[in-house]
């Protein structure tokens, strides 16, 4: 579905983006460069001001860069091309209050250049997705914060797009709309679409995503595969009391050993070693008196990749 | 670019000045200007019926041409602050496509307020026996959306450089004192110095001159008017096309690099 000979979806190289003039001249995006391919899930995270939004906003072409370049299935970012395939949910948006949910889908899918029959027979089950069904005829005034989240969802699906960017996705949702709205990026990733969203919700991003790209101060902190990421942060801990003459085994030898006393501490970076360590230990004779896991969540390590980052000079 | 994304956004901004109810009131209260014209009896029935042509049309006037400078003023301002403007902008539409179709819709929901003010009037003249003619009237109608497309155009363009407010009061002002200043300069032209003379005609030939596409006067003193000929006709369609064109390319040029 979102294939395109192998091209990525989403290309982005040496982005800079400035603001304003003279001595308020501020840089928001300083040479960011990363790529989504086709079918993957992509985090974006960073915190407030970190310069996620304006690259999303560069992305749409709402604004411009002040050098390098994005480019969207192959095309300029901003370009009328190169929003055919995407749905796009901004940060904050409101929708027409004098409208109604229909007459709002009604309006985007036209302009998406979908058929008017082709829009009623979409736009009552896409509302139910999102779950609004039965507000079709409801004026959008007396929609809630998070009724009008949905509907943003809705709006950037309408076309079924191959593509999609998501700036703070569960922004304005409840604990129950977060977790309707899992469900449809699960399906949609399911389906084979590509999905590149930020977040806050560092949990929502641990458990979506194939992949995460950081990005503090405009520039990109980290960019790596959520599982290659995840993999060292979860940390198991075996406590033992050697017995005399004893050598680590090969197994063990590459983690964290700290002796403690007559005990020592060891902890596994990798769970893939850690049965085979723990069988190790035991053919050594060790008298093994704890294991636990020490589970660091995304959370966790980005405050703490944050925290390295303001540090440095 | 294709005729039904520009039409989409034209309906949602005719759909907005319909719901949100602004037209009516300010027919409401044009209706009720014009129903107290029809009250005064110091005329014998002739001189009421012109009396009754001038206020209404002039009310008629007003009112459409502020309906559609408040119309065509707020429709980006409100875009941005509302940010609507971020769903739409994502959907694949050109920024001028974007432009073209909120200018149609202030046209159309402009014509719609005239409309019902034209249901009114001729209500009104019915009532007081007065003629219509129809001749002059249509031309009168034409030339009037002529003004309205100068006026929309300018309005847009203003908003892109001011905010809202300033540019509703420009363009009100714009209009309002757009009669006065030619009439003004009009009567000062002779006694003026060469280089005040040269310096008015700048301003002349720079500003349009809504007043060539006022034919409220000739309507209300029809019998002493011929409509006017089909080449006239012609050459005010061009000027007023020649001003909407080049305030409304300014403001496609600003809007094409403004971020959103």
């Amino acid at each position: 579905m979102s294939e395109q000979n192998g091209a990525s979806v989403i290309e982005v190289e040496n982005l800079v983006v400035e603001y304003g003039k003279g001595a308020r001249r501020h840089r928001a995006v300083d040479g960011v460069t990363f790529a989504v391919q086709p079918g993957e899930c992509v985090g974006f995270i960073g915190a407030n001001g970190a310069g996620k939004s304006t690259t999303m906003k560069t992305l749409m072409g709402f604004i411009f860069p002040t050098s390098g370049s994005a480019r969207v299935f192959g095309h300029k970012a901003g370009t009328v091309e190169s929003r055919r395939r995407i749905g796009y949910l901004p940060e904050v948006a409101l929708y027409y209050p004098f409208m109604k949910a229909r007459e709002l889908l009604e309006l985007y899918g036209g302009l998406s250049g979908l058929s008017r029959s082709q829009l009623r027979a979409r736009i009552p089950a896409l509302l139910e997705k999102v779950g609004l069904g039965g507000k079709e005829n409801v004026l959008l005034r007396q929609f809630s914060k998070g009724m009008q989240q949905r509907l943003g969802i809705a709006q950037s699906l309408i076309a079924e797009p191959d593509a999609l960017i998501f700036d703070e996705l569960s922004s304005g949702l409840d604990p129950l709309g977060r977790y309707d709205l899992r469900q449809v990026l699960l399906e949609l990733k399911n389906s084979g679409r590509t999905i590149f969203f930020s977040s806050h919700e560092l949990s929502e991003v641990e458990s979506l995503c194939d992949r995460i790209v950081m990005i503090h101060k405009g520039r990109v902190l980290k960019e790596a595969p959520v599982a290659e990421l995840m993999k060292p942060l979860n940390q198991f801990e075996v406590v033992f009391v050697p017995p005399a003459g004893f050598e680590i085994p090969e197994s063990a030898a590459r983690h964290d050993l700290r002796h403690d006393g007559e005990m020592c501490r060891l902890l596994v970076n990798d769970i893939d070693d850690y049965p085979r360590v723990l069988s190790d230990l035991t053919a050594r004779g060790v008298e093994i008196r704890r294991t636990a896991s020490r589970t660091v969540s995304l959370e966790d390590y980005f405050i703490e990749l944050v925290r390295e980052a303001e540090e440095k000079p | 670019m294709k005729p039904y994304p520009v039409w989409l956004i034209a309906k949602s901004v005719l759909l907005e000045a319909v719901r949100r109810r602004e037209i009516y009131a300010i027919v409401l209260v044009a209706t009720l200007l014009i129903g107290a014209v029809m009250t005064v009896d110091f005329f014998e029935l002739e001189g009421l019926t012109k009396f009754y042509r001038e206020v209404a049309l002039k009310i008629m006037s007003v009112a459409t041409a502020l309906t559609v400078i408040v119309l065509a003023a707020r429709q980006l301002p409100r875009e941005f602050e509302t940010r609507t403007i971020y769903p739409l902008m994502a959907k694949p539409i050109s920024r001028l496509a974007f432009l073209c179709g909120k200018l149609l819709g202030v046209m159309v929901a402009g014509a719609f307020c005239f409309g019902l003010f034209m249901v009114v009037y001729l209500c009104g003249a019915a009532y007081l026996g007065s003629s219509v003619p129809w001749a002059l009237f249509a031309q009168y109608i034409y030339l009037q959306i002529v003004m309205l497309l100068i006026l929309a155009t300018l309005s847009f363009w203003l908003s892109m450089l001011l905010n809202l407010d300033a540019a509703i009061t420009i363009g009100a002002i714009f209009y309002v004192f757009a009669a006065t200043f030619t009439t003004l300069t009009t009567y000062i032209y002779d006694f003026t110095s060469p280089i005040g003379q040269f310096l008015i005609r700048v301003v002349i030939y720079a500003v349009p001159q809504l007043t060539l596409l006022d034919l409220s006067e000739k309507a209300v003193h029809a019998q002493a008017w011929a409509p006017l000929r089909f080449a006239t006709m012609a050459q005010l369609t061009l000027y007023g096309l020649f001003f909407s064109a080049l305030y409304f390319s300014l403001a496609a040029i600003w809007f094409r690099r403004k971020p959103l």
